[in-house]
């Protein structure tokens, strides 16, 4: 019988109790005369990459190069990058969940490289400095230290570090181990740090030491599970004890016969700890089982969500527990549905009727069997093997009535593009657990930060994921690595860029602007700038590319008064008076958002810049305004003068000069009128002042008034026969009605009726026209009734 | 949930409606529009935002917001979580205990003075320790970032943002709230409401649809349409860059038109005294988002009418209170004759529980009981109003006011009208009620002469004090009242065009919206009446109502877009898409020119294919959402409700507006306020 395997997975199985764990090569090396003894090495999870930097506390070799060279290496050995190490005593070094490299140096600095070396960093502040690293633990996102006087810093979110010392523990030691359990692992949300110290464990956090009171101690290796649940304690015994991490459980015990500490120590696939010394890896299972490798290369664990991949001097190595689907397929002798579907396959293929038979055996579990093959599929590294389980599925699936076969087609692409990824040239060897961790987004990310933006481009073409983000990366990393003419590349950059982004709206073309104006090619960043379509992002970076008139306009453009705001304000702090007035002047928008502002907050600024724009009778509007402010007439007159001289270098404002011309004197007499009637009289207008001047009696300073400021006939019968009335005045009231009314007498009639008073009222109506008084008799009828 | 169609269904009971059309279809499309949407989410952002604060708080609020507010949440749902106390954002003195205080408000600067003076109060002050936190509305702006900066306190708050925009105020009507808006607009200048009415439609159109077709008139509506494309842009952009696969917009608008009109197009129309029922109860007490303060005697709630305390309560209007949704859109003239109707017909009501005799019937009768009870509170409240008003409306100079008024709209403007403003001057009328007639003369002259500009100036000034040559600059550069330039008066022409005035109306059973004003219509819904009516009239039948507009001029319009037209007709047949949009400009552009202001017609791509258009679509009532920037008045949105009845319209109407205004409050926007303090201070009174 031919198989369709390549290899029977079950080759590379180990049981360990009831479970089997396989270790598969995945890579041979790439890299050459390699001893990992001689290196102080770092790994990143996610298939991630390898960092090595020759260890200067073991022996050299003579003949060896001397220079510290920093490497990064693929998981398949494939230099990355190397660069000569320059930043001083490295204490500890590890990569970050983005894939940075952090090193935290002796003196308190912590320097963080992208993958290809571009660096920055920061200072872990006093004490770190003052005393000295003395060692450090690197997580996901964030870092603690140990400076020589056993204080621990920490720093949550290394890209915006804020150092926090925590708790102080009190210790006169180092302690025998030490480890971080991060914030989200715990219960409280915050981070907490584990120190061994005598036989217990102190936990420490931001405000509390907590001694869990043990006594298996001392513990000279310590490490949490990657799910954060679990901790496996070395002790100096030689035992191996796992606890949960909240101290609560007890959870296994085992004795390993070695008191000297293991040289590194993980979690594999959730519930085994890896120990390794020089020659062996012991594996541990929750039971007491164990399974030994041996090696003659020195190695390096890095742990996975879901095992530990192993390097050696020649080769890349994945240990992890065999996948639920694929040991219920592949376990000899297994019944499940998924192995009997795929042996029916296999038979199949084989033109063995027997086929059929087990098609029938499974009848109605088929759907569970095309999706065990499915997911098996997923979890294989063989390219043979993975086509053969799909193979498999399909087969099974055409004997299912209404299969949805999105799961498959799904995993179809999925192994594409692992498999793609898996390339020994790109290095990165992800499984399918850690992909679906990861997400494909995160994937593409990391491959675009590796440069390989050509198969990023296509993995998202396959996945039908926007291409965006790769072009933005492609652009910026472009302009950082190119060296020609800046003409050249602009044209390249924006050719690639309209041909890409055919018929979608926009790219964030914001960012490759900054990079590019970071490069020192302003030009080209305007350029760019220019196709950007959300103003949000353009006009902050126009003002601090210098770009004052520019990043106006585009300001405008947008619509957004509160970013023209924005760069009108910062105009204004930036550039001398006479340049930001310059500039603002031609744009309407602009202005009389700077006259709302101003009118609220700066009026100085205001008549500073209708000055300047020849504003004048503006001006002279806002003096006006401020008169009112004033409370003693001699301020307000004085302000009132300024702004009557405005108004008047103003051809076609008379009529604002005449009348400030006038207020002023009214407000003379006014106050003239409130000393000698010790009443009050600023503040009423014109017509008020006269009719109160009646009323109070002052009917020769009416008069007076009434010449003076030319008050029209009409007006001044209806101030004189308001006030009549309001004094009760009927027989004046008679009496000016003697003369002849330019108003008519209806007024007076109305006037007397709202002050209730008919008898009066009937005196004046047959002083009115014939045709209107019946009306007016029967409406003062009305009233006396 | 009430929907805009459903709307006009309750009201063909009414009995002033034509036939309705189309009630079956449109109750049968579910997924009609309904404005409540946009409250259910402003609620939930409001909860959002008072849960994301732990414990006990005192909320501060705007004065400007808070009948918004007050529409999206109820006190008590205010203190279910956790709020104990509200106050409003004045200027003075605040003490207060609290641990949580929280100030919703615009991004005013002025907002940000008074706060400010809260916090320097409150600091000298060390047993009380105050947590601070700011929700701008719509949106926190860095100006006023800037000024609390400046001041020293930004750092002493937590900043958030409560995007408030569209506060809808009933199923048709819907307002950005944005007080004076008429002002920023077309006085200072200044363009942050139309950025935020672009930010509420653009959220609109995510909840609606894009709205195919946009047309407008004015500057600012042109400036909206812009800076509207260019936050669509912005925003598909930045949807393109996220992977979520749910489209951006629904696929399918069941609003087809926008209409924006300036309010600088139509000033006449808020100048003029609204006679609909709602619009004299605006007038005449004034309306402030749907609520309106009245004595409680007149409420009718106080039984023992001994102890009158005149206190204010505040009654909300809208269409919940079905008698007044009955009521609020007709003449004035005709509201008692419903009311005697109505109240015989609850008399009726109530009579009938002498016929009651099987214990079912009496069962039923005490189901109905509720129901009569709330009408027979509701029929009380309108008839008091009612009776008010028409107080109101039989004084002798409110309704010499309304006659030189009409005569003006109609373009008489002889000497003795011209007078009349003089004596209401002389007589020491509300400045603005003068500034309204003024305004109205100036703008049916194109302007007023040089002698009578200049003599109405110094009667302003010298009779209501030097202050205001401020308040008539600024009229003149909104161009309210402005002197007579060379310029061509185009008022003449519009009226003749638009037939604005119309003499024979019926405001019992009215066949034009002119009975609004009691024979006049508004320009601004003429227009869209025009927008709305030619295009329809190509491919139907000439109704009865298209000669209302001057033939000659359609005549001559048709002719010269001619071309234009066959084009579009031959579009229309590719896709073969009989219920496309046809709102349209085309064959009234020579109106429009008489107009100020640019006009435009948009298409806006839409994403879904015709096919799926047509099949849906076919039989459903078309919505246009009717943008007024800078206000609209009652009025209006009465006149609009009225045409959506109209055969010859075959649409609804739904309105936004950025606020709902009257003549009052549009010029009292515009009068130069600098003696508010003062004024209070010496309180005098004339005559």
């Amino acid at each position: 019988m031919n198989s369709i395997l390549e290899t029977h997975p079950t080759i590379y199985w180990e049981a360990l109790h009831d479970k089997f764990y396989m270790k598969e090569e995945i890579y041979t090396m790439e890299w050459e005369d390699i001893n990992l003894s001689r290196y102080r090495i770092a790994g990143a999870p996610y298939g991630g990459p390898i960092a090595m930097i020759r260890d200067d506390s073991k022996i050299l070799t003579l003949g060896n190069e001397v220079k510290s060279i920093m490497y990064f290496y693929t998981s398949a050995g494939k230099l990355i990058y190397q660069f000569q190490w320059t930043h001083g005593k490295i204490i500890s070094m590890q990569w970050t969940d983005t894939e940075n490299f952090v090193t935290v140096l002796k003196d308190g600095t912590v320097c963080i490289f992208d993958i290809h070396g571009e660096f920055s960093q920061f200072s872990l502040g006093r004490e770190a400095k003052d005393y000295g690293v003395i060692d450090a633990v690197i997580w996901g996102s964030g870092l603690v230290v140990m400076t020589s006087n056993y204080r621990l810093i920490a720093v949550n979110n290394l890209d915006e570090p804020r150092p926090k010392l925590l708790s102080d523990a009190k210790l006169t030691e180092k302690p025998h181990s030490w480890i971080v359990l991060p914030p989200q692992f715990t219960l409280s949300r915050s981070l907490e740090v584990f120190l061994a110290v005598g036989n217990t464990i102190l936990v420490v956090d931001i405000s509390d030491v907590q001694d869990q009171l043990l006594i298996q101690g001392p513990f000279t290796k310590m490490s949490v599970s990657m799910d954060g649940k679990l901790l496996a304690l070395f002790t100096e015994k030689g035992e191996l004890w796992v606890i949960s991490t909240d101290f609560q459980k007890n959870l296994s015990q085992y004795n390993t016969g070695s008191t000297v500490p293991p040289d590194q120590m993980v979690w594999c696939s959730g519930d085994t700890v890896l120990l390794y010394w020089t020659g062996y890896i012991l594996m541990v299972g929750p039971f007491g089982d164990w399974i030994k490798y041996n090696y003659e290369s020195p190695l390096y664990l890095i742990p996975e969500i879901d095992g530990v991949r192993i390097i050696t001097n020649e080769t890349c190595e994945f240990l992890q527990k065999v996948p639920e689907s694929t040991e219920s397929i592949f376990r000899i002798g297994s019944t499940e549905p998924g192995a009997i579907l795929f042996d029916a396959y296999e038979q199949f293929v084989n033109k063995n009727p027997k086929a059929d038979e087990n098609i029938r055996m499974i009848k109605y579990e088929l759907e569970e069997a095309v999706d065990t093959c499915i997911q098996a599929a997923g979890n294989e590294i063989n390219i043979k093997n993975q086509k053969a389980l799909l193979k498999a599925a399909s087969f099974g699936k055409c004997f299912i009535e209404f299969y949805n076969s999105e799961k498959f087609v799904k995993m179809c692409q999925i192994i594409r593009v692992l498999n793609a990824i898996r390339f020994y040239e790109i290095g990165i060897p992800l499984t399918y657990a850690q992909y679906c961790r990861l997400t494909p987004e995160v994937l593409i990310d990391r491959l675009t930060n590796r440069y390989y933006h050509l198969l990023a481009i296509r993995i998202c073409n396959y996945l039908e994921m926007n291409t965006e983000r790769v072009v933005v990366h492609w652009a910026c990393a472009k302009i950082k690595t190119f060296t020609d003419d800046e003409e050249i590349l602009s044209k390249i950059i924006i050719d690639k860029l309209t041909s890409t982004n055919e018929g979608k709206p926009s790219l964030c073309y914001t960012e490759i602007a900054k990079e590019a104006y970071r490069s020192g090619m302003p030009k080209l960043a305007t350029k760019l700038l220019d196709f950007e379509s959300q103003a949000a992002n353009q006009v902050p970076l126009l003002i601090s590319m210098q770009e004052d008139e520019l990043s106006l306009k585009k300001a405008i453009e947008s619509g957004d008064t509160d970013l023209i705001y924005l760069v009108i304000l910062h105009l204004h702090r930036k550039l001398p008076i006479a340049d930001f007035f310059k500039i603002i002047n031609e744009k309407p928008l602009a202005c009389s958002l700077l006259e709302v502002y101003c009118k609220q907050q700066n009026l100085s600024l205001l008549k500073d810049f209708y000055y300047q724009a020849d504003y004048k009778s503006e001006t002279a509007a806002i003096l006006t305004n401020e008169s009112y402010k004033e409370t003693d007439v001699m301020s307000r007159i004085e302000k009132l003068k300024t702004a009557l001289k405005y108004y008047s270098e103003d051809k076609d404002r008379q009529f604002e000069v005449k009348s400030t011309d006038e207020h002023i004197k009214l407000l003379q007499i006014q106050e003239q009128l409130e000393k000698e009637t010790n009443q009050v009289f600023l503040e009423l207008s014109l017509s008020e002042t006269i009719f109160k001047c009646l009323i109070i009696g002052q009917t020769a300073r009416a008069s007076k008034l009434r010449s003076e400021f030319r008050i029209p006939e009409k007006r001044f019968w209806w101030i004189k026969l308001k006030a009549l009335v309001k004094t009760n005045d009927w027989e004046g009231l008679e009496n000016f009605a003697k003369q002849k009314s330019p108003i008519g007498y209806i007024p007076f009639i109305e006037e007397c009726l709202k002050a209730n008073a008919p008898q009066e009222a009937s005196k004046y109506v047959e002083k009115c026209d014939a045709d209107q008084r019946p009306a007016l008799w029967q409406r003062i009828r009305g009233e006396q009734q | 949930m009430s929907t805009i169609s459903s709307f006009s269904q309750e009201r063909s009971v009414t009995g002033t409606s034509l036939t309705n059309l189309n009630n079956a279809n449109s109750s049968d499309s579910s997924s009609s529009f309904s404005t409540t949407i946009l409250r259910d989410f402003a609620r939930k952002e409001l909860i959002d935002i008072l849960d994301s604060i732990r414990g006990k708080k005192s909320l501060v609020i705007d004065p400007t917001i808070s009948g918004s507010l007050s529409l999206i949440a109820e006190f008590s749902l205010l203190k279910e979580h956790g709020v104990e106390n509200i106050y409003h954002l004045q200027p003075g003195r605040f003490n207060i205990q609290c641990q949580h205080l929280v100030y919703i408000c615009r991004p005013k600067m002025i907002n940000m003075k008074y706060i400010t003076e809260h916090i320097h109060e409150n600091s000298n002050n060390p047993d009380n320790e105050i947590q601070y936190y700011i929700y701008f509305v719509p949106r926190r702006t860095m100006i006023c970032e800037r000024v609390l900066e400046d001041v020293g306190v930004y750092g002493d708050v937590t900043i958030g943002e409560y995007h408030l925009d569209i506060v809808p105020l009933d199923d048709d009507l819907l307002s950005m709230e944005l007080d004076n808006s008429f002002k920023d607009l077309f006085l200072d200048g200044d363009m942050t409401s139309l950025y935020y009415v672009a930010k509420a439609l653009l959220k609109l159109q995510t909840i609606v649809g894009i709205i195919p077709k946009i047309i407008g008139k004015g500057k600012c509506a042109n400036y909206l349409k812009d800076t509207l494309f260019n936050l669509r842009r912005e925003l598909e952009a930045n949807h393109a860059n996220s992977i979520s696969s749910i489209p951006l917009f629904p696929l399918n608008s069941e609003i087809d038109s926008l209409i924006i009109l300036d309010r600088s197009v139509d000033v006449i129309t808020p100048m003029c005294t609204q006679l609909t029922y709602e619009g004299l109860i605006d007038e005449v007490y004034g309306i402030k988002s749907t609520f309106v303060e009245l004595d409680s005697s007149l409420v009718g709630l106080t039984q023992n009418t001994a102890n009158i305390s005149h206190k204010l309560k505040k009654i909300p209007l809208n269409s919940n209170d079905k008698l007044f949704s009955q009521l609020r859109d007709m003449n004035f003239a005709v509201v008692g004759g419903i009311l005697s109707q109505v109240a015989r017909r609850i008399q009726d009501d109530y009579e009938g529980r002498h016929q009651v005799k099987t214990v079912s019937q009496i069962r039923d009768f005490i189901g109905k009981l509720n129901n009569l009870r709330a009408e027979h509170q509701s029929l009380r409240l309108h008839t008091n109003m009612t009776e008010e008003i028409r107080k109101f409306t039989l004084d002798s100079d409110f309704n010499k006011f309304l006659e030189v008024q009409q005569n003006f709209i109609a373009g008489i403007t002889s000497h003795n009208l011209v007078e009349y403003i003089e004596e209401m001057i002389n007589n020491q009328q509300p400045i603005e009620k003068t500034i309204r007639l003024l305004s109205l003369l100036s703008s049916v002259c194109g302007g007023i002469k040089a002698k009578s500009y200049e003599f109405f100036r110094k009667e302003i000034v010298q009779t209501y004090g030097y202050q205001h040559i401020i308040t008539l600059d600024n009229l003149s550069k909104v161009g309210l009242f402005k002197k007579h330039d060379k310029s061509k008066n185009t008022y003449p022409s519009v009226r003749k065009a638009l037939k604005l005035i119309v003499d024979d109306v019926d405001e019992h059973s009215p066949n034009d919206i002119s009975y609004v004003y009691s024979g006049y219509a508004p320009i601004s819904v003429r227009l869209i009446q025009c927008a709305c009516l030619l295009s329809n009239s190509k491919s139907m039948p000439l109704p009865s109502t298209t000669s209302l507009f001057n033939p000659s001029s359609i005549l001559s319009s048709n002719n010269t877009t001619n071309n234009y037209d066959d084009n579009h007709s031959s579009s229309n047949n590719n896709t073969n898409n009989s219920s496309q949009s046809n709102v349209s400009w085309k064959g009234c552009e020579e109106i429009l020119k008489l107009l100020p202001g640019p006009i435009f017609e948009e298409e806006q791509p839409v994403i879904n294919n015709s096919i799926y258009l047509n099949k849906k679509n076919q039989n459903q009532r078309k919505i246009s959402l009717v943008l007024f920037l800078g206000g609209c008045t009652f009025t209006e949105i009465s006149s609009l409700r009225f045409l959506s009845q109209q055969e010859d319209i075959q649409r609804d109407f739904i309105i936004l507006t950025t606020d709902i205004i009257n003549g009052n409050t549009l010029v009292d926007s515009l009068i130069n306020q600098v003696q508010d303090e003062i004024k209070s201070l010496t309180t005098l009174n004339y005559s």
